[in-house]
């Protein structure tokens, strides 16, 4: 559990003059999971694309351990990277807007395969019937187009799309967010025997504070595109330190009905 | 979703086999079901079939040659096709009745009376004019000629040339105007609305531009000041492309701003994120996963092109600058119409306009349905 997979230095990318992340900098353990938190706006997404590199940082290093090593993802070519995609995919927010709407089940969760040049058919068809078992959706989907299927259903041929290149490092986008609360136990569930079963490491961007504590060992908080806090579930969650993070945590409901919530109150906090 | 696929409502059992075909339903099928729900469209898209496929074939469809001329009819009104004689008596082959002619003293028109004794059957796939058809095969036989006389089942004109024929040969030029001009402004627009939607920065800049100073032209000016460029010892082919040319330079830009519109809003959607993030290569994002998901809309957008193309090259015909006799199109024939002694005295050489309106307005509710049905998923929206 000592090894790192990615090292994270003074990353900074901003929007037309507008910071979204600013100088975030973190290691992330193999096998471990890292929740990224903070409000809407924070700048978890943008964090995140820039990490694998869907979008371009203006400063700062991302180091991947790869298999061949530890690789600097920021200065190398688009083209440069696509053997490295293999490695490191992302599951979606949006069930619906992340499948193209004109492919089958198959086609999708075949596509990176064909992409990373696997010419053989048989092949193929094997490799997505096991990914569909692995995330527990029937044989015949693979004919299907995915408005067939519900939100959960569709994150599921998502997360097969993802893990078929057998990725050791899983970036997840508010990937369960979008879902039901008890689709959304059933995806998360999926997700932890995923990562036992392949060895996973995942970067776990939500706002779920819940959800992250389930799922996670390490959080980071961001607010305003910086890194607030960042330790251990225990200690982030039991003992923060910054007011920011007790604002958070204040802010997930109490599990007893009798407590009151408590609105979140931004004018102390001067935010 | 659901509502757009209109399930029967049914027993449970009927309904989940439904579900079942529906899941694997093809997008195309899809686009094909929500279509035919659209009665009008559908209807208009067969006459607009059946009036290209008579266009495809005007030399075997038409009795005769357009510029072929009948001197026993000029000025003719238009010839009913009969079963049944002045006497109640009924025929299995359809016949017309020849005309007499006489000049009305007091107006000097000619004028025509029904002579029942000049009975002239119809006779099908009979040889009359030779024709080269498409200029590849030479031929005579006609859909129908009327045996031992004449018929003009839309009368004729001042010269005494058959109606029916001149429609449908105006029909070849004037539908296919709209369709090359289509296939001119799908190429344009596609092409610059996806290189400024793509590369953005000065490309994007420069079409912009481009669609906004040809858009803030009106249109019939520039089209008039064009054509009236064209020279005029052009020959009528190369008259023909000018002219398309011409008609299709506004189509593109609309085309080209959705287009552009539809990149810009595809190329942030999460599977287009995703197909990049596999590793697809550039190429392979656009063809495989941004084509697919606007072009049914970019289609429909053109076939509403193809009805103002078909206006413009009537409305440039019919002041005179746009093509010119000896081509037969619409706008050519209804130049013909232009006076107003026409309207009074030989309505029927108006036929062709009844034509244009026809098929521009099956153009317009064809193009309605396929934009309801187009996009399945409604892509670019939300879910
Ligand atoms: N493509 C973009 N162009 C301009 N500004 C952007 C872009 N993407 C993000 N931003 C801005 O960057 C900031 C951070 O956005 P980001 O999506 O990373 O936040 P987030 O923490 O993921 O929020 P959420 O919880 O709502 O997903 C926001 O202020 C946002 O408006
Ligand atoms: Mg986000």
């Amino acid at each position: 559990m000592t090894e790192s997979l990615l090292e994270v230095r003074g990353l900074s990318k901003s929007f037309d003059g507008v910071p979204a992340v600013e100088d975030v900098s973190f290691d992330l353990q193999r096998a471990g999971t890292l929740g990224v938190v903070g409000e809407s706006g924070s700048g978890k997404t943008t964090l995140a694309r820039c990490i694998l590199r869907a979008i371009d940082p203006d400063v700062g290093t991302v180091r991947f351990n790869s298999e061949n090593g530890w690789t600097d993802l920021h200065d190398m070519k688009a083209r440069d990277l696509v053997p490295l995609r293999r490695e490191m995919q992302m599951i979606f927010q949006d069930p619906f807007s992340s499948l193209n709407p004109r492919m089958t089940v198959r086609q999708i969760i075949e596509e990176p395969l064909l992409v990373h040049g696997q010419r053989n058919r048989a092949k193929r068809l094997d490799e997505a019937i096991h990914m569909l078992e692995l995330v527990q959706l029937e044989r015949d989907s693979l004919t299907r187009y995915p408005h067939a299927f519900s939100g959960g259903q569709r994150q599921r041929i998502g997360i097969a799309r993802a893990l078929v290149l057998r990725p050791t490092f899983v970036v997840c986008d508010e990937s369960v967010s979008a879902l039901d609360v008890s689709v959304q136990a059933q995806i998360i569930n999926l997700l932890e025997d995923l990562q036992k079963e392949l060895g996973l490491t995942y970067l776990f961007v939500a706002h779920d504070l819940a959800v992250v504590r389930h799922i996670c060992d390490r959080v980071l908080v961001m607010h305003h595109g910086r890194v607030v806090e960042t330790g251990s579930v225990e200690d982030v969650f039991e003992r923060p330190q910054q007011n920011y993070t007790k604002l958070l945590l204040s802010a997930i409901p109490s599990p007893d009905p009798d407590v009151p919530l408590r609105p979140l109150d931004r004018q102390a906090l001067g935010l | 979703m659901s509502e757009a696929i209109a399930l029967p409502a049914g027993a449970p059992a009927v309904q989940a086999a439904d579900e079942q075909q529906l899941a694997t339903i093809t997008p195309r099928e899809l686009t094909w079901r929500r279509f035919k729900r659209h009665r009008l469209a559908l209807a208009s898209g067969c006459f607009l079939g059946v009036l290209y496929l008579i266009a495809a074939l005007c030399e075997f469809i038409s009795p005769y040659k357009p510029e072929t001329r009948n001197v026993a009819a000029i000025n003719a009104p238009p010839m009913l096709v009969r079963f049944f004689d002045l006497d109640g008596r009924f025929h299995l082959r359809p016949f017309v009745y020849g005309y007499d002619m006489a000049v009305n003293p007091d107006t000097w028109m000619r004028e025509y009376t029904v002579n029942p004794s000049k009975r002239y059957p119809l006779e099908f796939f009979a040889k009359g004019d030779p024709y080269h058809f498409w200029n590849l095969a030479r031929g005579e036989r006609h859909l129908f000629l009327a045996k031992g006389g004449y018929v003009h089942v839309f009368g004729t004109d001042q010269l005494g040339r058959d109606m029916f024929s001149r429609v449908f040969y105006g029909a070849r030029i004037s539908l296919s105007i709209g369709l090359v001009g289509l296939v001119m402004t799908f190429v344009l627009g596609i092409v610059l609305g996806g290189l400024a939607g793509y590369i953005g920065g000065w490309v994007d800049r420069a079409v912009q531009r481009l669609t906004a100073v040809l858009l803030s032209i009106p249109q019939l000016p520039l089209w008039m000041a064009l054509t009236a460029a064209l020279p005029p010892a052009w020959s009528p082919l190369r008259v023909y492309f000018g002219v398309t040319i011409i008609l299709s330079l506004f189509g593109w830009t609309i085309l080209a701003r959705q287009v552009r519109g539809r990149f810009l809003a595809l190329r942030v959607e999460e599977f287009v994120v995703a197909a990049r993030l596999i590793g697809a290569r550039k190429m392979r994002v656009i063809l495989r996963h941004m084509l697919p998901n606007f072009l049914s809309h970019t289609i429909t957008t053109a076939t509403l092109a193809v009805p103002a193309m078909i206006i413009g090259e009537t409305s440039l015909s019919f002041l005179g600058i746009g093509l010119r006799p000896p081509v037969v199109s619409w706008g050519v024939l209804l130049q013909q119409a232009q006076n107003y002694q026409v309207i009074v005295m030989t309505p029927w050489l108006m036929i062709p306009g009844l034509f244009v309106v026809l098929a521009v307005m099956a153009f317009n509710l064809f193009g309605d349905g396929l934009r309801d049905a187009a996009d399945p998923y409604n892509t670019g929206g939300q879910g």
